[in-house]
């Protein structure tokens, strides 16, 4: 990993069209700007990190040790949804 | 032909079915191939079968059929890496998490599977939008009950056309 050392207001360029600018230092936090071509995709990486987490939730219902756990158990309790208790 | 062994026993796949991701789905990214099939065309969730591992597969749901409003920007780098050149071409496809304790069921609006039906590749692509949530209450949509009309049957066999 690449690491440098920047100032307030001072850039970084990452290839020919990507800037990330230090915008503002406060307390423990550190605001970027970043100018990117529309087609770069920018996220935060939390939301990868939920998009993985979720996932693997997800994968976990085809495991194939709950047998209960078809499609056709997930769409009838879908369309007869059973009250379920308050919390 | 390939075979596999999934928990609906052992698939013989067709070669022409199979799904290439460019980039996989987000902690799966060593699985770079899946199948795309119906169980029971009544049910509008369709599994989404990892051919390297017979033990993975998702349930999805056309993101259309999950919410018939959205309406999300593929990125144009996506769009050329999927080697899209028409709308038409384009499946997409929402993860779905079953929580069973309360029961939840929720789609992945934020990440859909972008699905090149015609060249059959496919990636998970994180949208620019973040109105479209990672959890998406499919319940909310009456859709689900109803709509039927934006299946992609040619990419959809079901299992025992495999």
């Amino acid at each position: 990993m690449l690491i440098l050392t920047r100032k307030l207001g001072e850039t970084i360029r990452i290839g020919n069209e990507i800037k990330v600018t230090i915008v503002e230092v406060k307390g423990g936090q550190i605001r970027v700007g970043i100018d990117a071509p529309s087609d770069v995709v920018v996220h935060r990486e939390e939301i990868y990190e939920m998009i993985r987490e979720q996932n693997i939730v997800a994968a976990g219902y085809s495991d194939s040790s709950n047998q209960d756990k078809s499609l056709s158990y997930l769409w009838n309790r879908l369309r007869n949804p059973v009250k379920e208790k308050a919390e | 032909m390939r075979i596999i062994a999934t928990r609906f026993g052992d698939i013989t796949i067709d070669k022409s079915k199979i799904i290439r991701m460019k980039g996989g789905i987000l902690g799966f990214e060593h699985l770079k191939s899946y199948v795309l099939f119906m169980q029971d065309k009544e049910i509008p969730f369709w599994w989404f079968q990892s051919l390297e591992n017979g033990s993975i597969a998702f349930v999805v749901i056309n993101s259309f059929v999950a919410n018939p409003d959205y309406e999300p920007l593929i990125p144009d780098n996506e769009s050329r890496l999927l080697e899209i050149s028409s709308p038409e071409d384009v499946t997409l496809l929402s993860i779905i998490t079953i929580n069973s304790d309360p029961f939840r069921v929720t789609a992945n609006m934020r990440a859909p599977i972008v699905v090149n039906a015609k060249k059959m590749l496919a990636k998970q692509v994180v949208l620019n939008e973040p109105d479209y949530p990672v959890q998406y209450f499919i319940t909310d949509s009456k859709a689900i009950f109803e709509n039927r009309e934006c299946e992609i049957v040619e990419i959809l066999p079901s299992l025992q056309a495999l």
